[in-house]
């Protein structure tokens, strides 16, 4: 922090506000139309704060579309998806961190290897597994693959996290008499819930958002998520700019509130990956 | 304590229902579209095994030209304006003193938590040709260049990998910016001292020292522009025509729309040799750039 201000870094200053315009004015610009009528949107006041409020496109978008339902659909989605990858992954790490067994190290890349492997090359033989199952249009169509890709990521931060708690805290719980599992799930699960926190983050806001596998095994109304449901706006009501942004507002104001809640914890969640990837 | 830890019971309690279920959907998957890229099938029956004939089709497809060339297009845009002006961006963030910075951050980083969808049915309307707001804005400034954005073929590929590129600047940034401060200030510092300016000391000493950070970066920007897929998908269809197609469309629409089901196995494999390749020259490139420093 060795510089004084000069024209030279106001400049500098005014580039990260011209960028900090370009990344948030769309979506500054998504809510004002959500908040007129046509004729200021095209006509009258394209660009500034909407002159009258047409809170009506609010009320109609919540009337008329399933918004309600998609939301409840992302919900339980993400919820369950969360906790059985939670669950898994943290039991899976102690087996691989701690435990001992011949094929442990095994496993353990056998594991990782998942993080390498892009969707596409397994949503075909996936697709035609969860119809043989008969899964389709149903939440576990969702859950099962999502908690499934979750497990390589989520395990290998929670190893990484228990390999650095002292054993000695399981010999002492070991001489006391204790089992096996009463350690890992009294002592072991409560030491590791900063990870915990972590990964919920990370995993919640990736099946909140997800699109490609849901877009392939979901095409029932009933039990489309957010990210599906939203698409068929665009078609059918494209003339309706006022509604539409509407919808697009209410159903991204539960993630952009949240993230301004605890953005350092969700910055930080998402990039956590880089330091296991790289 | 062998005893303990080595407790058959439960590692098999706690290992088993993540390795069955990892193995049910993650590899046997992989494998699944692996063994069927060999064959001429339609996802119901057992198919017939036609050796390579599916890849040797695929290199005459003329679909492949197009989703390379997207690909291509996609991954620069991406690594240009996300890790090109994403690095300065995180320089100067970092360095300046500056009011605001966690405002600015703040900033950069909520479109990375919108869903996909949202994102390209704002941008449909930020691209609209009448009433958007790019045309409206080149329109107030008197600039007489207006675009057909999502519909001729010239750029409507770049129009829409900067959608992807704008979304996820955030994310970059985020990792850039990470990369910067675990550097300690004082190699900068002592270059100064030493008569070098700000610049030349970020060029000779911060961004070599942050190779490892733009080795993930770039991986990620380049496999992620092969793969593209969602944004074509929902702005427009992969058309014009097919102009607008990536190898990720190209498997959609032989597995879901033609059912050939082997061919778009074989797409797929090609997709990951592709993906792998592209991180393995990636990783060459950088281990000799840490050799000759």
């Amino acid at each position: 922090m060795l510089t004084r201000i000069k024209p030279g870094s106001i400049l500098l200053q005014g580039l990260l506000w011209i960028y900090f315009i370009v990344s948030v004015y769309p979506l500054f610009w998504m809510i004002t139309y959500s908040l007129k009528n046509n004729d200021q949107i095209f006509v009258t006041n394209p660009f500034g704060i909407p002159l009258h409020m047409h809170f009506e496109n609010y009320v109609h978008a919540w009337e008329q579309f399933n918004v309600p339902r998609y939301f409840v659909n992302s919900l339980v989605v993400s919820a369950i998806s969360t906790c059985g990858i939670l669950l898994l992954s943290v039991m899976f790490a102690y087996t691989v961190a701690r435990m001992e067994w011949r094929l442990r190290e095994a496993a353990r890349i056998y594991m990782i290897i998942g993080m390498f492997i892009p969707l596409q090359v397994i949503m075909i033989p996936l697709a035609i597994l969860v119809k043989n199952f008969h899964l389709t249009n149903t939440y576990g169509a969702l859950i099962v693959p999502y908690i499934a890709f979750g497990l390589p990521f989520s395990s290998l931060i929670f190893y990484g996290f228990m390999r650095t708690i002292p054993v000695e805290l399981e010999e002492s719980a070991c001489m006391d008499g204790a089992s096996i599992y009463r350690t890992f799930f009294r002592i072991i699960v409560p030491i590791v819930r900063p990870a915990v926190a972590t990964i919920a983050i990370f995993q919640f806001l990736g099946a909140w958002n997800e699109f490609l596998l849901a877009y392939i095994l979901i095409s029932d109304e009933a039990m489309k998520t957010l990210p599906l449901g939203l698409l068929f706006f665009q078609g059918q009501y494209s003339t309706d700019w006022g509604g539409m942004g509407a919808v697009m507002t209410i159903a991204s104001l539960p993630m952009v509130v949240m993230f301004l809640f605890f953005s350092d914890q969700v910055e930080r969640a998402l990039t956590v990956g880089s330091a296991v990837k790289g | 304590m062998r005893h303990y830890f080595g407790n058959k019971w439960a590692i098999a309690a706690f290992a088993l229902p993540a390795l069955l279920l990892y193995s049910l959907v993650v590899s046997y998957p992989v494998v699944q579209s692996l063994y069927r890229s060999f064959f001429e099938w339609d996802g119901i029956g057992a198919g017939t095994f036609n050796g390579l004939s599916n890849y040797a089709e695929l290199f005459r497809d003329p679909l492949l030209a197009t989703s390379l060339r997207n690909g291509g297009i996609f991954a620069l845009v991406l690594v240009v304006f996300q890790i090109g002006l994403g690095t300065i961006l995180a320089l100067v963030c970092a360095d300046i003193k500056i009011k605001g910075r966690k405002v600015l951050k703040v900033g950069y980083f909520i479109p990375v938590v919108l869903s996909v969808t949202v994102v390209c049915q704002l941008w449909i309307a930020i691209y609209d040709p009448t009433n958007g707001l790019v045309n409206r804005l080149f329109e107030l400034v008197g600039i007489p260049y207006r675009q057909n954005w999502l519909t001729s073929p010239a750029v409507s590929i770049i129009a829409i990998a900067f959608v992807n590129a704008w979304q996820f600047m955030g994310y970059q940034f985020s990792l850039l910016y990470a990369g910067i401060k675990s550097i300690p200030e004082q190699y900068v510092e002592a270059a100064i001292i030493d008569g070098c300016t700000k610049w030349g000391a970020h060029r000779r000493i911060t961004i070599p020292l942050m190779a490892e950070t733009f080795k993930f970066c770039l991986i990620v920007a380049i496999t992620g522009g092969i793969g593209a897929f969602v944004q074509m998908l929902i702005m427009t269809s992969g058309g014009p025509g097919t102009t607008n197609f990536t190898l990720t469309y190209m498997i959609y629409r032989y597995a879901f729309s033609e059912f050939e089901y082997g061919y778009a196995c074989a797409v797929s494999v090609f997709l990951v040799a592709i993906s792998l390749l592209a991180t393995v020259i990636i990783n060459r490139l950088f281990r000799q750039e840490r050799m000759t420093y």
